[in-house]
């Protein structure tokens, strides 16, 4: 396959995505603040497995003690298999550590580029092409 | 009586039209039940023998509206609603939150962005869907958002490590020639009407699509949801074959709509 090929077959699936809706399947950049980088450590309280994005649950607790629930975008459900994620390995109550960018709007929840789970795997999450990755938390 | 029967000619008459009517009548209901009959053998098959529902399909009932009986408003016309006992089991904080959806049903409905409708509604919604039908499954294509549902009648169970579908995962088994489906494994982001009704991802539909003649399929449902109502409660709908001369699924993708300005693409536009 020649790099033209290729150039024409992403521009081809950039124009399915595209058509996708925007309030449901989106770029990282519609949503998230790559100057807003995030780490968070917590417990899984849902986890759902949907198209087009995956979005993880978690309650953090800060140093204060006060406990919030975060929502974090994971990638399409499929990807997530390919890498050995499935409901089974988040299942409510397990430990997780996200690192990602927080979204524009400042609510709770944000992008999770990688994540770390409780049998030490650190696996990569997040399923948007333009997003960036890992940076240190400014949080 | 007999010897003023013999006497009277006219009886003879009276009789001899009654046995002509009686004989009329029987006659008649001779050839519906052979017409019935005729019918219920005639509803179409595979070539295993199971009743066979490809074609295109849509109610005629005004549920999509509200499953619930409701009189006409300024969105919704009236309707008897399609539960059986008239009103939704809800558990008293899940009556809180549809009352919430009611308050806000004309931008909070998840079909006016175009999502999937989920199961059942994408039955009843007030658009055409076709099945596709083979022995191993059957395949149903909803007009409204191109959604594709896959009914396997292969007995096969649900996966051990499912996803959260907008469809669900369905398994159907038969039931002489009524098709039994379960389907379960759904999220939380579709309603079961324009009116707020909802469920959370732990539902649970058992549907029952039966023949009542060639042209026209019962369709029943059993919906549990131990986060959302407090027993089991059921639906039931009929629903019509369409067969307008050339008549076709036509494509409503409500996705695109903003993008319909770009297509086809003009010389001027870069």
């Amino acid at each position: 396959m020649s790099s033209k090929t290729i150039v024409g077959a992403l521009a081809v699936l950039g124009v399915v995505a595209g058509a996708l809706p925007a309030n449901a399947h989106h770029a990282f950049s519609a949503e998230f603040d790559a100057a807003k980088p995030v780490t968070v450590k917590g417990v899984v309280t849902k986890f759902e497995l949907v198209n087009p994005h995956s979005w993880l649950y978690l309650d953090v607790t800060g140093p204060d003690g006060k406990v919030t629930n975060w929502g974090f975008e994971f990638g399409a459900p499929f990807s997530l298999k390919e890498k050995g994620v499935t409901k089974k390995t988040l299942a409510v109550g397990t430990e997780i550590t996200i690192s990602g960018y927080k979204s524009k709007s400042g609510q709770n929840y944000g992008y999770a580029v990688e994540s770390t789970f409780a049998d030490g795997r650190t696996v990569k999450t997040g399923g948007a092409q333009d997003a960036p990755t890992v940076q240190p938390a400014t949080n | 009586m007999n010897t003023a029967a013999i006497k009277n000619p006219s009886w003879f008459k009276k009789i001899g039209l009654t046995l002509l009517l009686l004989t009329h009548v029987f006659a008649f209901s001779l050839v519906t039940s052979n017409a019935d009959a005729h019918d219920a053998t005639k509803i179409p098959r595979l070539a295993n023998g199971k009743p066979d529902f490809s074609g295109i399909w849509q109610t005629t009932s005004a549920a999509d509206y509200d499953l619930e009986p409701h009189s006409n408003r300024k969105d919704a016309p009236p309707g008897p609603g399609i539960v059986e006992g008239g009103e939704i089991p809800y558990l008293p904080k899940a009556l809180e939150q549809r009352k919430k959806n009611f308050e806000n049903r004309a931008t909070d409905d998840p079909a006016l962005k175009g999502f999937t409708l989920g199961v059942p509604r994408g039955i009843y919604y007030p658009e055409p869907f076709q099945i596709f039908q083979r022995a191993r499954d059957l395949n149903i294509v909803h007009q409204f958002g191109h959604s594709v549902r896959t009914i396997h009648t292969n007995n096969t169970e649900h996966p051990e490590d499912p996803n959260d579908w907008w469809l669900g995962d369905s398994r159907g088994k038969w039931e002489g020639d009524t098709l039994v489906v379960d389907v379960k494994h759904f999220n939380d982001k579709t309603w079961l009407d324009r009116s707020g009704n909802f469920h959370s991802d732990a539902l649970q539909v058992v549907e029952r699509w039966k023949f009542l003649d060639p042209n026209t399929i019962e369709y029943k449902a059993t919906l549990t949801d131990a986060q959302v109502f407090s027993k089991p409660w059921n639906i039931s709908v009929i629903l019509h074959r369409h067969r307008e001369k050339n008549f076709q699924l036509i494509e409503d993708y409500r996705y695109t709509l903003d993008y319909d300005q770009y297509y086809p693409p003009k010389p001027d536009q870069k």
